[in-house]
């Protein structure tokens, strides 16, 4: 029943292929006897041969999420990508300031009209694979995202794009329906991270889909063991700065406590997201560290606006006051996320610091008197395990909603079933815990949950919000090429939502990593993911 | 041995029925799962043109009847379709995940039927004494300690504190040996509880006291006479604990970050990968109907008298 497809590992492999005799009691016995002579090198990956000079040590990292894809086209999660990003890198980078920066092009240039970038590549680079980088790859790749037959789950962020011309071997010129000030952040998201073009043939590789993927990055992917392990190795000639750890395994360990023993027992040196309760007891010691990193994810509770109580903006407003959400942070959440003060993260560009909703009771229960809605009885639905802490949470938001008087109801199901009910104008929760993230840190995408255009079933706006000055407002400024013009267009946009609280707005959340007090450089972006590829060890 | 030819061809012919029977469940049961299985692939962010695309892609958009015949027609070609989560063939990543899950079954199974009939038969040879009320309270611990947290404890002790295992992971042999500790246990638990009571039922007969009156050793009297005679429940018992651990011990291979296909259905069923699911759900079927065949031959081995087949 061996699978084909796995790459030998080193001596788990040779262990797999005397087959039958493991399963004696002899085998046991064996097994026994070398774990107490002190085969304790715990997690060990394959054996560390170094590559490409420098440090042949290895980096490991424990992550919750086991990869449904490799193929920088597929995949859909933040986690994914960012284990993506340490072979493979798209046209542009986006900062640990939210901010974009070149990557594989040197430099860019907009049109008069913005219907088209010219793109200045870097000269040299070459794929893993000895495949020169130039403009013909980069035809390749953008075709390859914007071509239907292959399944791209996050492609409406680049169907602007018309044409892709191949000007000369470093420069490309994209044709675009409209001017798109956006494309340029989107181009940093994985989704369109390049390709070795010859690699896709190769390998078990198809253009549909890519289960090796062959890039420029500081790490060359080895191999991805399904369920249990990605390994990288440090590339022969990056052109970049070079990263000083050897190799960069990826040990995928769905249960954060084990996870955490993991780090505690040393042998891994990071992990994402730890129990949450246990933050304190991580950062406390002299071993170990905790960095919340800030992140785009803004977590509220969406009302739905098309229907009473929630058609009437006192009711909402209420409903903000009524909520100590600052308490809810300390006590609930151990204080690792941010509490709101926009309908936009803080990460996010355009983002403009608009009001605050104080916890006030008595003035929610006089809203709730001039809007008559005494009595009411809510419907309250909450994912389990998807955001930090947010059945917990749930349940202290729905403990003050009653304390003003309101009957709360709170229910929750598996993710698939809660999706789909809070796509319900009619018939589903009357309000529900969402998070929303928009990966190329842009405020649009931020946007589109208050949108006519952008209700379900064409979207996922399900506080089925609208106010045509907001929408006006939002179409200027993403229509506006000029940067101060648009962030004055969405601040203005945001002090209206604010002020209209078509949300119970809660907080942004921050990725969590703990890490080994012995490593440094451990750095983030703001859209919820790593940056150790120049970890090194602490001096 | 005609008898036992006729007998096995006709409890294939009936698992080959029971299998069909096995997939148009299956294939009726997804339609009832609540949520859009094609907008949980695409992600929140995907158009709806993308998720239509997806949606027809998987088949989604069939009848009922037409998605049972293509689940059928790729058996029959001895595929079972892609993977919608992974886009890879179902049939290989269920080879990749399948062997993790066997070797700590076996292994599991192993530890905890030697060692479960080892307690059960001290706790009935010593009834009521001290060996059988310690006996006793190790079953009872190993029946009600959920298995997540027994393996939690192991790992603080023997990767976080004493710095002697792995905490979880495939990559080492070493590896191993939490894992099959925490399911032996419960295993053990089980099985030494069924031995128990079926050897005290065993010891008091007739038979019994006529092998010890013609002198043979006492552990020979137990072991090879009483054991023997009690076999056939507790085969039962190693039987469903082994068709129960082949269907990957979820909450185990979550814990110790194990590769098994119990993990890749809970992801499959999350995601709502379809093809997945059933693939899944459709190999278990399978693999428990073989054990179960299985054990039934295997009770005519250790008792003729309950063969099925003469």
């Amino acid at each position: 029943m061996r699978s084909l497809s796995v790459p030998a590992s080193t001596r788990r492999s040779s262990a797999r292929s005397r087959g039958k005799a493991r399963t004696t009691v002899t085998a046991i016995v064996v097994t026994a006897a070398m774990a107490l002579a002190g085969c304790t090198t715990g997690g060990g990956g394959p054996d560390k041969s170094g590559s490409g000079g420098g440090s042949s040590e290895t980096f490991n990292i424990g992550i919750g999420v086991d990869l449904d894809s490799v193929d920088p086209a597929q995949q859909t999660t933040t986690t994914v990508q960012n284990v993506i990003d340490y072979g493979l890198e798209p046209l542009v980078k986006l900062t640990k300031q939210g901010k974009t920066a070149p990557g594989l092009a040197k430099s860019w240039d907009t049109s008069k009209d913005g219907k088209a970038i010219t793109f200045h590549l870097r000269k040299g680079v070459k794929f893993h694979d000895g495949t020169p980088f130039n403009a013909k790859a980069v035809k390749f790749n953008l075709d390859r995202i914007l071509d239907p037959k292959v399944k791209v789950p996050l492609r409406s962020a680049f169907e602007v794009i018309t044409k892709v011309d191949v000007v000369d071997d470093s420069t490309v010129k994209l044709e675009l329906k409209y001017a798109d000030p956006l494309l340029i952040n989107n181009l940093g998201i994985t989704t369109s991270s390049m390709l070795s073009p010859t690699s896709v043939k190769k390998d078990g590789n198809s253009y549909k889909n890519v289960v090796k993927p062959v890039g420029t990055g500081p790490y060359a992917f080895q191999k991805f063991d399904k369920g249990s392990l990605v390994v990288y190795k440090k590339a022969k000639d990056y052109w970049g700065k070079k990263p000083y750890y050897g190799e960069v395994d990826f040990h995928i360990m769905p249960e954060a406590n084990s996870r955490e023993a993991g780090l505690r027992s040393g042998q891994l040196q990071m992990i994402m997201n730890p129990p949450v309760s246990d933050l304190k007891s991580l950062d406390s010691g002299s071993d170990l560290k905790v960095l919340k990193a800030p992140s785009d994810r803004s977590v509220f509770i969406a009302f739905n606006n098309s229907k009473p109580p929630f058609n009437n903006a006192k009711v909402r407003k209420a409903f903000n006051y009524a909520v100590n959400k600052k308490s809810i942070i300390k006590h609930v959440l151990f204080g690792a996320v941010d509490l709101m003060d926009s309908p936009l993260a803080k990460s996010l560009t355009g983002y403009c610091s608009v009001g605050s909703y104080p916890y006030n009771p008595k003035k929610a229960k006089k809203l709730l008197k001039e809007a008559g809605a005494t009595n009411l009885s809510i419907k309250f639905g909450t994912p389990t395990g998807r955001y930090l802490q947010d059945k917990q949470a749930a349940e202290a938001i729905a403990s003050n909603l009653r304390d003003v008087g309101v009957k709360v109801k709170v229910q929750t199901m598996d993710w698939p079933s809660y999706q789909a009910k809070t796509n319900l104008k009619k018939g589903g929760f009357d309000m529900h815990i969402l998070g929303w993230a928009p990966g190329a840190l842009d405020a649009p995408t931020q946007f589109e949950m208050f949108q006519k255009s952008d209700w379900p079933p064409n979207g996922l706006a399900t506080a089925f919000y609208t106010n045509p000055k907001v929408e006006k407002l939002i179409a200027s400024g993403n229509k506006e090429l000029n940067t101060s013009k648009r962030n004055d267009d969405y601040c203005q946009a945001q002090k209206l939502i604010w002020g209209d609280a078509p949300w119970l707005f809660l907080w942004s959340q921050t990725l969590i990593l703990a890490y080994s007090t012995k490593v440094a450089g451990v750095s983030y972006i703001p859209n919820e993911k790593f940056n150790t590829i120049y970890a090194h060890p602490a001096s | 041995m005609s008898g036992f030819w006729a007998y096995l061809v006709r409890r294939i012919i009936a698992s080959i029925i029971t299998l069909l029977g096995v997939a148009l469940v299956l294939v009726i049961l997804i339609q009832f799962l609540p949520g859009d299985p094609a907008r949980v692939i695409a992600g929140m962010q995907a158009s709806q043109a993308e998720v239509d695309q997806i949606r027809h892609s998987m088949g989604l958009d069939q009848p009922v009847i037409v998605q049972y015949l293509t689940f059928l027609g790729h058996l029959v070609q001895g595929n079972m379709g892609f993977s919608a989560r992974m886009g890879t063939p179902v049939l290989a990543e269920i080879g990749n995940r399948l062997p993790f899950t066997l070797e700590l079954a076996i292994l599991g199974t192993l530890v905890g039927v030697i060692a479960g009939i080892l307690l059960g038969v001290m706790s009935a040879t010593h009834k009521n004494k001290l060996a059988d009320t310690i006996g006793s309270m190790i079953g009872v611990m190993g029946i009600s300690m959920p298995v997540y947290w027994l393996g939690i404890l192991l790992i603080v002790l023997f990767s976080v504190n004493l710095k002697l295992l792995p905490t979880g992971g495939a990559q080492t042999l070493s590896s191993l040996i939490l894992p099959v500790v925490t399911l032996g246990v419960f295993s053990m638990a089980i099985v030494s509880r069924m031995t128990r009571s079926t050897m005290l039922d065993t010891l008091g007969q007739d038979f019994v006291r006529t092998v010890r009156a013609k002198g043979v050793v006492e552990w020979l009297v137990v072991y090879k006479h009483a054991l023997r005679n009690s076999f056939v429940p507790i085969l039962t018992v190693i039987g469903l604990q082994f068709g129960t651990l082949l269907g990957g011990a979820v909450l185990t291979e979550t814990v110790f970050s194990w590769p098994g296909i119990g993990q890749l259905l809970v992801t499959s069923i999350q995601a709502r990968d379809f093809p997945m699911v059933q693939g899944i759900v459709f190999v278990f079927a399978a693999m428990f109907i073989v054990v179960n065949i299985i054990t039934d031959l295997l009770y005519g081995v250790v008792d003729p008298r309950v063969r099925i087949y003469d």
